[in-house]
């Protein structure tokens, strides 16, 4: 289960835009996890169910904590530039414009299409699944991703 | 042969909306291939940037400052419209009484004084209307008083 840590640390800090909350969520996931199994309800694909109900968890944290979270939203710690901060290797080989511009359409997207965008192309997920984690009917999925695709592919403009 | 396919239709059938015709001129177009590829490449790029680099830091503001200047604003509305009230309107419908004559004044004083200074809610009479008793009269009202006698 400690496979799917960092894909849904991943995949929260994408959904929520907080490091912090993303951490926080995932720790209820696995409480979560824990739980099932320890009343025998596991589920038959684990990757799936973690899925699902950290999709859900982070919706319910944006849902209640909208207030919260934009007062008390902060830079974290581990967020801050260090002194002698030296660009990873993904980060080097992008440029500083398009990564920023990349990042801003993605948080400029509708949060269905975030979700879906992030799931389908991030996690590498077949449409169905994505489906089944977000409640949606496959062609809904579909359509969502075709319009976040066109949104981004247009803010990524001339620094192609 | 149909015409090339436009960047929306690319990215319809990319996102597995196209319809057949739009997908078999796909499979057979260099050029449409070559742009699809180019897609693709956009893609990997998005992608590799969500997955692998930090989002950039955008220092939110605190919040009190986004909703300061609309706390201003309403704060100042709020007062100007105070200020109206009392000088357009409250003033307008506040009946003003009439200017005094000095002996109305002095009538409606004097009829204070009485009904403060009145014995048994009656009012005590004014001046020249009777005057003080004298120490017989005094005696007499004691005498009555005692007797049980009128005077």
């Amino acid at each position: 289960m400690t496979a799917h840590y960092g894909r849904l640390r991943r995949l929260c800090r994408l959904m929520l835009g907080d490091p912090q909350e993303a951490e926080d969520v995932v720790q209820e996931v696995f409480l979560k996890a824990h739980e099932a199994e320890r009343l025998g309800r596991a589920p038959m694909d684990w990757g799936a169910w973690l899925t699902r109900v950290a999709v859900n968890a982070c919706r319910d944290r944006r849902r209640a904590g909208g207030w919260m979270r934009l007062r008390l939203r902060s830079t974290h710690i581990d967020d801050l530039p260090l002194v002698a901060d030296t660009q990873a290797p993904s980060e080097a080989a992008v440029g500083e414009e398009t990564r920023r511009r990349i990042w801003k359409a993605f948080r400029a997207l509708p949060r269905r299409q975030q979700e879906v965008f992030a799931l389908r192309y991030v996690e590498e997920q077949p449409t169905a699944d994505v489906a089944l984690a977000l409640g949606l009917s496959p062609g809904s999925v579909k359509r969502h991703l075709y319009r976040a695709v066109r949104h981004l592919r247009r803010a990524l403009g001339d620094t192609r | 042969m149909t015409s090339c396919l436009s960047d929306d239709t690319l990215e319809r059938v990319h996102a597995d909306l196209g319809s057949i015709a739009e997908r078999a001129h796909l499979a057979g177009c260099a050029a449409c291939t070559g742009r699809s590829r180019r897609l693709r490449r956009d893609l990997d790029l998005i992608t590799a940037v969500l997955r692998d680099t930090r989002e950039p830091l955008t220092r939110v503001a605190p919040a009190r400052r986004r909703w300061m200047p609309a706390a201003i604003g309403l704060s100042t509305a709020a007062l100007a419209l105070l200020v109206w009230v009392e000088v357009a309107v409250w003033r307008a419908v506040t009946p003003v009484p009439p200017t005094m004559q000095p002996q109305e004044v002095a009538a409606i004083l004097s009829d204070v004084s009485a009904s403060l200074f009145s014995v048994n809610g009656d009012p005590v009479p004014a001046a020249g209307e009777e005057g003080p008793l004298s120490l017989e009269g005094m005696a007499r009202e004691v005498d009555s008083t005692l007797t049980g006698d009128e005077p």
